[in-house]
């Protein structure tokens, strides 16, 4: 299992940007934050004690069409949740966030975005992260194919993808909670929660709460969990940029 | 020393990182919270812990006991009071000139007499373009609120730190925020250190080798920027401002030890052709 | 209501107190709160503000063919959200798709064979719609998603609720439901595609065939085993595309509920003429015979689900408590039981409670999904916070079991 490789800060002008590709969908994502900055005018502002996060979603290798509306939406409406907006120097101001799809399969008319979903919001985390934008946790998402025989793909191509029953996206926090989970296609409660099971071992690795030796098994195939992944990049970024203090003596 | 701890959002700083001494308060800086945890048990008063909201290296001063988070050092300058900052004069109105401190801020507001010894009579006059070293006095509150500047100390009347006030000649280069950062913290600390504070050693070694061309002012802004001025170079004045200029740079874009760091100011300074 | 009756109870303090409704309006969430946790002495169940259980749903009625100038239409009313949906099939000529004539190659060679073998089932089982269900499945559905044939738009009407100006472009709710109605008919495959192909069946030049010229449809019933080579011939035309427009008409809360039980009514309405191949006008003809026109034939019934988790404390967000990892988390909630409850499930929210909480939660079932009557689950949706997990998430899958079968009725008798 090739693991996603991800950088932070590849642009100079955001306040904090990250790029990140997946190589099993074939996702490859550019985002850029800007925050805390100043909103044009509104007096529509809903909540004048918290900042106000804009998402937007560009597809770069298709025409832009309602489908980015709705994934906007989601990602929105999930760091919403996680960004602490009332911070010093937040209130009443924007976070926006702009991912740019620039490679991969492009998304139709009509099609889901389930399975560039992980991408964007592991791009969105690390911009955000890159920006120094307050959050309370973390997170690490996936999505799983299951096929007619039910069997459970991870990460699947947008082949397996379209040829898939069900599609299932999870986001666990730091803390393992369910933040977020879209699912489509026939499916019944006991496969969500097989793929719920395995969801939660590539993210987290850790299995504590499963006793069975299946779910042990499937933790080696998926490598490393997804969440160490991502503190690693970010990790190797502050290691770099404080190589001055870090090495000195 | 205990080895390097860094954090992501939600990560709890163990116990062991923390200033030992209890006596005095601990000071925690941005991008750290104090939440309380929630006791099972009413009885027993809930227990604190410090936990990260950014993605940071952590870093202990056991002399202030203080706590701050070092995050992503290049980011854009947002005004802070207390900071210094190299502003460029816009345009001027009755009381007040409105200066740039960063391109993306909205203008800052310099009162027209707070330089030191200003009355009516004696204040700058200033035009558009030029240079002042001034202190963010405050940065008002909530959106849209105007970020203030001034020369002097309220308190004392006095440009104090010494330096505050109009930058005239010289040249300005633009840093990076996080390099600005250090460079501010290398020169207010004295200590005659071999590696040099913050790990950098260039201003030293510049102010060495330059001594014989006549020396050079600087002034550091927390906005990146960094104002030189080689008023005594006489012919080679230009060059040793450029120089330093490189040499600035080339530091920003390279992650340099304090050995390359002596290499590259004398080979700018070969390659520029001024004796040391 | 509680404060109602407490502010009746009061004739005349005019000073300190507040009618409910400006109560309401100046702290929603303590107004709501107040409501679902009653002080435990005055034995009332809890209950939200709008008078509702947590998962009851408001009202719902449906009527439907109410627009005389569609091929099907419906209005849909949830308490005060009312979606008015209409459906308008149009003709679109093969030789107007640009991709056709490079992908006809799949479908010509599929669809022959398939039809091939439908054939020999229909002449023993006729048309039922059970057992084409099994042999349309695959390739031939894709013709819907490739050739765009369904296109759902969803307007939210000006003064639907307050803050929908006129002359505003299509604000972000309307394109992101626009776009979940689309992949939940794709992905549900509620319309068949054979439903909508418009064929052209070139007449065997055998003398007895002659007279059965134009009558194809009656051919495709009543072809005998001995004509199955004429099959091989057949060809799509044309196709219906259907332009499914909602409207919500009044926004009061939860408006994809509203719409997609609107489109589901609507397309349960729709009636397409019977058309086919005119060789000599070298045009698609429609017969205008009523009887003649038939309905759509759609795949089971999927039936969607809304919630929203309403949190107690207002500023949870805000407060500088350590936020408790799932592990916790479960250990809480059945502490909760016995104590102060922390969160509540509202199904259906209204507008008043949606504008208080964060986490949704939307759930599409089936229960006619392969005639089984086991609850499918079509789509499984929430985000916004982490109150919900797997129990929960279970409960609620059940609770939306149990309003398939409130809704199926509704729908069925309308």
């Amino acid at each position: 299992m090739v693991g996603p490789t991800a950088s932070l800060t590849p642009l100079s002008r955001a306040d904090g940007s990250a790029s990140y590709q997946c190589p099993s969908t074939g996702s490859n994502i550019l985002g850029s934050v800007n925050a805390p900055i100043e909103l044009p005018g509104r007096r529509d502002a809903l909540r004048p004690e918290d900042a106000t996060v804009e998402v937007f979603v560009k597809p770069g290798t298709a025409p832009g069409g309602v489908g980015e509306r709705y994934v906007e939406g989601i990602i929105k409406n999930m760091l919403t949740k996680l960004i602490l907006g009332r911070e010093k120097g937040y209130a009443r101001r924007g976070v926006v966030i702009t991912l740019a799809i620039v490679g991969g399969e492009s998304v139709g008319r009509g099609d889901s975005y389930l399975t560039l979903l992980p991408a964007l919001l592991h791009t969105a985390l690390l911009a955000l992260l890159s920006a120094s934008v307050p959050l309370s946790m973390t997170f690490s998402a996936t999505v799983l194919a299951v096929d007619a025989s039910g069997k459970i793909t991870r990460e699947p191509s947008p082949k397996e993808a379209a040829t898939a029953t069900s599609l299932h996206v999870f986001a666990f926090s730091s803390n393992g909670h369910l933040l977020l989970s879209e699912s489509q296609g026939p499916f019944e409660f006991k496969t969500w929660e097989n793929v719920h099971q395995r969801a939660l071992a590539i993210c987290h690795g850790t299995l504590a709460r499963s006793s069975d030796g299946d779910v042990a098994m499937a933790e080696d195939v998926d490598g490393q969990p997804l969440e160490g992944a991502l503190r690693e990049v970010v990790e190797d970024k502050i290691h770099l940029d404080y190589a001055w203090k870090i090495d000195a003596p | 020393m205990v080895s390097p701890l860094i954090l992501l959002p939600g990560d709890e700083i163990p116990s062991e990182y923390l200033p030992s001494t209890n006596s005095a308060p601990l000071r925690l800086g941005a991008g750290l919270r104090l939440l309380s945890q929630p006791s099972s048990n009413p009885s027993t008063p809930p227990s604190h812990v410090i936990s990260a909201t950014q993605s940071a290296l952590l870093s202990t001063d056991t002399k202030r006991n203080a706590v701050s988070l070092l995050s992503t050092p290049n980011r854009r300058y947002i005004p802070t009071p207390g900071d210094l900052v190299i502003a460029q004069i816009h345009h001027s109105s009755p009381d007040y000139f409105h200066c740039m401190v960063t391109p993306q801020a909205p203008q800052a507001m310099l009162g027209q007499l707070s330089f030191e010894g200003a009355t009516k009579k004696t204040r700058p006059m200033l035009k558009q373009g030029d240079l002042v070293y001034a202190r963010v006095l405050s940065i008002g509150l909530g959106a849209g609120a105007e970020v203030e500047l001034t020369c002097v100390n309220p308190a004392t009347g006095r440009a104090e730190p010494g330096g505050l006030g109009p930058l005239t000649g010289g040249m300005v280069f633009d840093v990076s925020t996080g390099l600005a950062a250090r460079l501010i913290k290398a020169s207010s600390s004295s200590a005659e250190q071999q590696d040099g504070v913050a790990g950098l050693v260039v201003l030293d070694e510049l102010g060495k080798k330059l001594e014989k061309a006549g020396g050079f002012e600087i002034a550091v802004g927390r906005n990146g920027k960094v104002w030189v001025d080689c008023a005594n170079g006489g012919d080679s004045a230009i060059k040793a401002t450029v120089a330093i200029g490189r040499c600035l740079s080339t530091i920003d874009e390279h992650e340099l030890s304090p050995t390359d760091q002596r290499k590259l100011v004398t080979r700018i300074l070969r390659e520029m052709k001024i004796e040391s | 209501m509680a404060p109602a009756a407490a502010a009746a109870a009061q004739p005349a303090p005019p000073s300190l107190s507040l009618p409910p409704s400006q109560f309401a309006r100046l702290q929603p969430h303590a107004y709501l709160l107040a409501h679902l946790s009653p002080p435990p002495s005055s034995n009332q169940p809890s209950i939200r503000a709008n008078g509702r259980a947590p998962s009851q749903f408001r009202v719902t009625s449906a009527n439907t063919g109410s627009l005389t100038h569609t091929n099907g239409s419906a209005v849909v009313r949830l308490g005060d959200t009312t979606a008015v949906c209409g459906v308008r099939a149009e003709i679109l000529h093969t030789e107007d798709i640009a991709s056709w004539s490079v992908s006809r190659p799949t479908p010509a060679s599929s669809s022959p064979t398939g039809n091939k073998r439908r054939k020999l089932t229909d002449s023993t089982a006729k048309l039922s719609a059970e057992s084409e269900n099994k042999e349309e499945d695959g390739d031939d559905e894709s013709q819907i998603q490739d050739f765009s044939l369904l296109v759902p738009n969803l307007s939210l009407s000006t003064g639907c609720a307050p803050g929908f100006i006129p002359g505003a472009p299509p604000s972000a709710l309307a394109q992101s439901l626009s776009h979940q109605i689309l992949t939940l008919l794709h992905s549900t495959r509620l319309v068949r595609a054979e439903d909508l192909r418009i064929w052209y069946q070139p007449p065997n030049l055998g003398p007895e065939e002659l007279e059965r010229h134009n009558e194809n449809e009656q051919m495709d019933v009543d072809a005998p085993q001995g004509e199955v080579d004429l099959e091989k011939n057949k060809e799509i035309k044309a196709f219906w595309v259907l332009y499914i427009d909602i409207m919500i008409i009044s926004l009061a809360g939860n408006p994809f509920d509203a719409a997609w039980a609107a489109v589901l009514a609507a397309l349960r309405d729709t009636k397409l003429a019977r058309a086919w191949w005119d060789v000599d006008n070298e045009m698609v003809v429609c017969s205008d015979a009523v009887s003649e026109a038939r309905k759509l034939s759609l795949r089971g019934l999927p039936i969607s689900s809304t919630f929203c988790v309403f949190e107690a404390d207002a500023a949870s967000g805000w407060r500088a408590v350590v936020i408790p990892d799932a592990e916790e988390e479960k250990e809480l909630d059945d502490s909760t039981r016995k104590g102060i409850q922390r969160r509540w499930v509202l199904a259906d929210p209204d507008g008043y409670e949606e504008g208080l909480s964060q986490e949704r939660i939307c759930v599409v079932v089936d229960k006619e999904q392969d005639g089984k009557g086991k609850t499918v689950i079509m789509k499984l949706e929430k985000n916004g916070g982490w109150a919900v997990d797997t129990k929960e998430l279970k409960t609620l899958v059940d609770i939306s079991a149990q309003r398939w079968e409130d809704l199926k009725q509704i729908l069925e008798q309308c």
